[in-house]
């Protein structure tokens, strides 16, 4: 399965199917991830809130390809698609493991992945380089075998989603 | 002398590492303590000017600042206050590398600069889930008690620590860690290590 994460309405020609979800983050309910590792030791692999979030981690999970859109804050990810990454941990275990030599954690069945991370709104160069280092460290806590940083205005973010996607289909 | 302010940013600021870690600093020096709420980013917004420091001490969250901080600079960016404080870091992460906090460190001083406020001093603490009910707990409080100095005094500068174990005893202790954490919930090893996400 492939995944189109972002954190605005996208108006879109890709229809979400079985085979290419697109959900809209700033459409559901999603409270900010409490840190209270329930988790990982109260019900393991299932978030104690019960709100919208818990339907979209097993999807990240499952996917081979990801597209995550986010406007940038403070060369990071604003607070709607962070919301959902930091509910994102049921997926892993509390139990730590090597990655490249340093310190992570185990993951649970996540499918390996490929990731596009296609941020906007940064306000200079140095906010991308910013964001470009984070989704570098990203990758070796969400699973991503390999991964894309790309940049574009908020105006001509559904290009950008539709040249992705297309590369999907050839590859 | 200047006045100091922390502000909590862990989601789970009343019973979180980053509330010792400030208790620490506050065995030290002098200080004010809050905790970043949903409701309460107005009147802390408006407090901040009073101080010649705030100290924002939180946790590493997915790489970056948790979004409980994420909203309150946010926040605090729409109402900036007249006079603004030195920003110091005291930030604390699960892994037992320091250097992973490095880009969250980084984000609170792109902040820094695209607001106007001066960035003060940096401690970074790597196994910092557990390290202070551990025999290295002194090294946290070491590490904590330079940091607090170096903000009282003005005389800036970056910190960090972690416990000196080699990784492969780290991944051994923080097996016992969470199997023990798992156990007090009446959970197994076994079940912690469930490779079901929701029921598939
Ligand atoms: C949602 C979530 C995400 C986390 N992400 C990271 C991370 O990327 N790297 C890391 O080393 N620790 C991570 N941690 C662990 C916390 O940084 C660690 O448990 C810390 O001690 C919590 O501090 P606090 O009690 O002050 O909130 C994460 C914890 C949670 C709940």
């Amino acid at each position: 399965m492939n995944l189109i994460l972002s954190d605005r309405p996208l108006a879109l020609t890709v229809q979400s199917t079985s085979q290419v979800r697109v959900i809209d983050l700033s459409a559901l309910s999603i409270h900010n991830c409490v840190g209270c590792f329930g988790c990982w030791t109260r019900t393991p692999g299932r978030c104690v809130i019960r709100d919208d979030a818990v339907t979209v981690y097993p999807l990240i999970a499952q996917s081979q390809r990801v597209l995550y859109v986010s406007r940038i804050t403070y060369g990071g990810y604003d607070t709607v698609m962070k919301t959902m990454l930091e509910r994102a941990i049921p997926v892993q275990q509390a139990f730590i493991r090597l990655v490249d030599g340093e310190t992570h954690h185990l993951q649970r069945n996540v499918a390996p992945k490929q990731a596009v991370i296609l941020g906007y709104g940064a306000q200079s160069p140095e906010e991308e380089d910013l964001f470009r280092r984070m989704v570098a460290r990203n990758a070796r806590n969400m699973n991503f075998t390999r991964f894309q940083v790309r940049f574009s205005p908020e105006e001509a973010l559904e290009a950008a989603v539709e040249e992705e996607v297309s590369k999907w289909a050839v590859s | 002398m200047g006045r100091i302010l922390i502000l909590n940013g862990s989601p789970r600021a009343p019973k979180s590492n980053s509330k010792r870690y400030a208790q620490l600093f506050l065995d030290c020096r002098r200080g004010d303590y809050l905790e970043i709420t949903r409701s309460n980013h107005q009147q802390l917004c408006a407090q901040v000017g009073a101080y010649s420091d705030l100290v924002l001490a939180f946790p590493l969250y997915a790489d970056g600042l948790p979004v409980t901080l994420l909203h309150f600079l946010k926040a605090l960016e729409a109402h900036l206050p007249a006079h603004k404080p030195t920003v110091s870091v005291l930030i604390n992460c699960g892994f037992l590398e320091y250097g992973q906090n490095d880009i969250a460190v980084e984000m609170v001083a792109l902040f820094c600069r695209q607001n106007g406020f001066p960035f003060g001093s940096v401690l970074k603490i790597g196994s910092g889930e557990a390290i202070l009910d551990t025999p290295f707990r002194f090294l946290a409080a070491g590490a904590v008690k330079k940091f607090a100095k170096s903000v009282a005094a003005g005389r800036y500068a970056s910190f960090h620590t972690a416990m000196p174990l080699p990784k492969s005893l780290f991944l051994k202790a923080s097996a016992a860690y969470w199997t023990e954490y798992g156990k007090k919930n009446g959970i197994s090893e076994a079940e912690m290590r469930t490779m079901q996400i929701e029921s598939s």
